[in-house]
């Protein structure tokens, strides 16, 4: 499969972080969006006529939408339908809602960030408050669902493409002066999803060490004093 | 509601997972709260004395902080260096140390003063109850106190948070785990009243 990428777009990102997820190999053709406006060119528009990135090429057809390409992916890969819940009516509706929550983030915060770092044209303060408010919503909605024992944005033991779609953006945000500080719980599960096997960064996504790894940074004297600890319970 | 005087909550105990690192604020003063492996909580200024990056997209690995930057990590309780990666052979020097702030837990809260004004204040007796959700408002928090006495929510205690010029967060500990929704929805009714007093139309 080929996907037409470009580095720097959290869009892209969620194709080869979802990919990467999956351990399904993609051959990456870079389009340079900018400066060099090459999805404007005659040669990318025949692909897509929409003139947006990515574009995934499955062999049978151009995926043109993000959200596309990442329910295709799991549909197509992840035989245990962890990643989308095609047999459970209730997960895949709630699924689909976040997507659509997904895409909210891409109009106000992936445009802020646009705004910010390319000087895209927009309402630049009005963006800002559209994501905020959806910030807003994530974050209760995250934080209930902490207290149940649910680490991620459908009830479930394991992630969604849900969660891949929304930590795109939320975790790009203030590259469009879009702060994360009010969110705590946005901010612990951007952590979870971080800590997964395989997890890809890009620019601007920093790594989160997975828990078991960090444990063998302790000292010889801390882990004597922790096994100490944990004998007396 | 209870004023207190110098100390103010600025994270609830559960806030602190193993490895994470929070971000507040108090009074304009950038916080980076984080639990050590041992169950020490820390209260510092998110600022990593190197290159000035913010603590809090590092991490916490056992008892000691991890820059993001140039993973220095910073001892739990004193704040001070203990290991440069660039020179691991060397003993950091004694002055490489992260700004702390005093720390007390109580009620599930985490508490904290930012304020240079050597008044002593003490951190209120709290009853028992179940931490509620921090609600952040875009307002200062004279005006959040005032809307929150006029609004004689009961069956829980509320604190406001100073965060910065015009913004604060209200926190809470509720009666009982069953009133949680309900206070929720009962602080965001009135966050959407303060805010829209000043919206900009």
């Amino acid at each position: 499969m080929l996907l037409y990428d470009n580095a720097m777009l959290p869009e892209c990102y969620a194709v080869r972080l979802l990919s990467g997820l999956l351990g399904v190999e993609l051959d990456l053709k870079t389009v340079d969006c900018y400066p060099g406006r090459q999805h404007r060119e005659e040669a990318f528009l025949a692909i897509n006529p929409l003139g947006t990135l990515p574009v995934l090429d499955t062999g049978d057809a151009f995926l043109r939408d993000w959200l596309a390409a990442l329910v295709y992916l799991a549909a197509r890969y992840d035989s245990s339908a962890r990643w989308l819940p095609t047999a459970d009516a209730g997960r895949l509706a709630a699924v689909q809602e976040w997507l659509s929550i997904a895409r909210l983030l891409q109009s106000s915060a992936g445009a802020a960030r646009l705004h910010d770092s390319i000087g895209m044209a927009t309402d630049i303060e009005r963006r800002r408050r559209e994501a905020h408010d959806l910030l807003r919503m994530t974050e209760k909605h995250l934080w209930f669902g902490e207290r149940g024992g649910d680490d991620w944005l459908v009830a479930g033991a394991e992630p969604t493409i849900a969660d891949i779609a929304l930590f795109v953006h939320v975790i790009l945000s203030e590259e469009g002066g879009i702060a994360r500080m009010p969110y705590p719980a946005v901010r612990r599960w951007t952590e979870r999803l971080r800590r997964l096997p395989n997890f890809a960064l890009m620019g601007g996504v920093f790594p989160m060490p997975a828990l078991d790894a960090s444990r063998t940074l302790l000292s010889e004297t801390e882990c004597q004093a922790a096994s100490a600890q944990s004998a007396t319970h | 509601m209870i004023a207190s005087i110098g100390w103010h909550p600025v994270a609830a105990s559960s806030d602190l997972p193993t490895g994470h690192v929070y971000q507040t604020q108090l009074e304009g003063q950038a916080l980076a709260v984080w639990r050590s492996a041992e169950g020490e909580v820390n209260v510092w200024e998110d600022r990593c004395p190197h290159r000035g990056v913010r603590f809090s997209i590092g991490v916490a690995v056992g008892n000691e902080l991890q820059c993001q930057y140039h993973a220095w990590r910073f001892a739990s309780g004193s704040g001070a260096c203990t290991h440069i990666p660039a020179h691991p052979t060397q003993k950091p020097a004694a002055v490489i140390r992260a700004t702390i702030f005093p720390v007390i837990e109580r009620g599930g809260l985490v508490w904290t003063r930012v304020a240079e004004d050597h008044s002593e204040g003490t951190v209120p007796l709290v009853r028992d109850g179940v931490v509620m959700r921090a609600l952040p408002v875009n307002r200062p928090a004279a005006t959040v106190e005032a809307a929150l006495l006029a609004a004689e929510l009961t069956g829980a205690t509320f604190f406001v948070q100073p965060l910065a010029e015009g913004q604060s967060v209200i926190r809470g500990i509720a009666r009982d785990e069953a009133s949680l929704r309900t206070l929720d929805s009962a602080l965001e009714r009135l966050r959407r009243q303060l805010e829209a007093d000043h919206a900009v139309i």
